[in-house]
């Protein structure tokens, strides 16, 4: 246990020591945001019907975006090879990693549902909203954390990330997107879009925290 | 093993031994008799005409791309399992043949589609799912030809994006057809009426016929994984002990 703690301690140490990286990774959302805002004229009419897919293919790709880099700096650095010699489960390291991650693009999240209720004048920063935000984050960083470790070698990684986690990702995207509609009271159907947005979450930890160590594993 | 099959190990031994003189001739039968089944044979559908031949190859094609996702499934979890690199290549083999049977069923859809639903492509559960299948592991074969293909970690990468991918299929259908829900369908689709017996034989050699071929094409591409497998673990072998 305290073993877990420790790795999870590291792994915010890295996050904050890499804030400028995570700063880029905002910076890059708010970006996008405002190129939404442009290319699909949300200032006149109603926006609430495209807020939820605005806002959610924003974190998807910001998401991507900082994931590629999970590992990068462990693996170049030697830091993941000494973390899996060291008596701590490889699930731990991955969860303490997607922990982490979540928590720090979490902070990138609400910052832009404030952003995003001061410019479209709609409230966003709602207890509903914010928990259906954490889980989709933490269903779409537990796909993406495990991806990353498999282009940490790769040249083109960059590149290959998207390519194999948003088809992925398509299930989490769809129930994200009508569960922040119904909170938004849009019309957003019968199916239980928050209880499938918890099965992929659930789905995809499970999944990472067991095939990561199979994946890594010398 | 249950003695009830035991007689049949020696068979597929012989099989296997012979599969270089089986499967090009009776792939070859078969398809000729798709063939004639499927344009001469079978009677011709009253409501769609002619276009609805295209069914003898559209459904055989799609059951055959799930059987060889199922092989890449299997195959990659005896990789993580077993750590043996021949299912590597079984795996690899088996999604090409996947993708190259999804694109042939999204193709032959649309072209059974545009006559018979006015359109090339319906956003429907079933073509949404197809298109996603395509694409995933598509990406599979794309991740795994940037590293060589003796190399056992991607290989190992491979295969956990490959169960991944297997068990994400249910959740990708479930969620594509609730989101179908909340617009009404365009089109409808017709309840399709019990089949007569002829297209129903013609449709039973199809799936036969593509089947075959799918084997066949992927123990080719599989043996062909396999020698470039140690083609390059003997080249590096031989590096090493000149390197001495």
């Amino acid at each position: 246990m305290n073993a877990a703690l420790a790795v999870i301690r590291k792994d915010l140490r890295v996050v904050w020591r890499d804030r400028v990286g995570w700063l880029t990774t905002g910076a890059f959302a708010t970006a996008s945001v405002l190129t939404y805002t442009f290319a699909f004229d949300l200032v006149s009419g109603d926006v609430r019907p495209l807020l939820p897919g605005v806002l959610w293919t924003t974190f998807l790709f910001a998401g991507i975006f900082a994931s590629s880099q999970a590992f990068q700096r462990e693996v170049e650095q030697g830091t993941l090879d000494a973390m899996l010699i060291s008596p701590v489960p490889a699930s731990v390291v991955f969860l303490a990693k997607v922990l982490s991650s979540v928590m720090a693009l979490l902070v990138i999240e609400v910052a832009l549902l404030v952003l995003a209720t001061i410019l479209f004048d709609t409230t966003l920063i709602t207890l509903e909203l914010t928990l259906i935000v954490l889980v989709g984050t933490a269903g779409y960083v537990s796909l993406t954390t495990l991806l990353s470790t498999m282009g940490s070698q790769l040249n083109s990684r960059a590149m290959i990330l998207p390519v194999l986690a948003l088809p992925l990702l398509v299930p989490m995207l769809i129930g994200a997107v009508r569960a922040t509609g119904a909170a938004l009271d849009l019309p957003a159907g019968t199916a239980p879009w928050t209880l499938l947005l918890v099965v992929f979450a659930a789905w995809s930890s499970l999944a990472g925290a067991l095939l990561f160590p199979l994946a890594v594993e010398r | 093993m249950s003695a009830l099959a035991r007689p049949f190990v020696p068979l597929a031994y012989w099989g296997f031994e012979h599969r270089w003189q089986l499967l090009p001739p009776l792939t070859g039968v078969a398809m000729l008799a798709l063939i004639a089944g499927a344009l001469i044979a079978a009677p011709r559908e009253a409501v769609e005409g002619e276009v609805q031949r295209i069914f003898y190859i559209h459904l055989p094609v799609i059951a055959a791309s799930y059987l060889a996702f199922t092989v890449v499934f299997v195959a990659s979890v005896v990789v993580l399992w077993k750590r043996d690199m021949r299912w590597d290549a079984v795996a690899r083999s088996a999604a090409t043949v996947g993708v190259l049977f999804t694109a042939l069923t999204l193709v032959t859809g649309a072209i059974w589609g545009k006559p018979i639903w006015g359109v090339w492509w319906a956003w429907e559960a079933r073509l949404i799912t197809t298109l996603l299948l395509f694409l995933i592991y598509g990406g599979y074969l794309l991740v795994r030809s940037m590293a060589a293909p003796n190399d056992e970690q991607a290989a190992r990468y491979a295969a956990v994006f490959a169960v991944i991918g297997f068990l994400d299929i249910p959740l990708i259908h479930m969620s594509t057809r609730w989101w179908r829900t909340l617009h009404p369908d365009a089109i409808v689709l017709r309840a399709r009426p019990a089949l007569p017996v002829e297209m129903l034989v013609v449709l039973l050699v199809g799936l036969i016929a593509v089947t075959l071929l799918a084997l066949w094409l992927l123990v080719l591409r599989a043996e062909t994984e396999r020698m470039s497998q140690r083609t390059l673990s003997l080249r590096a072998e031989l590096d090493r002990r000149e390197g001495i």
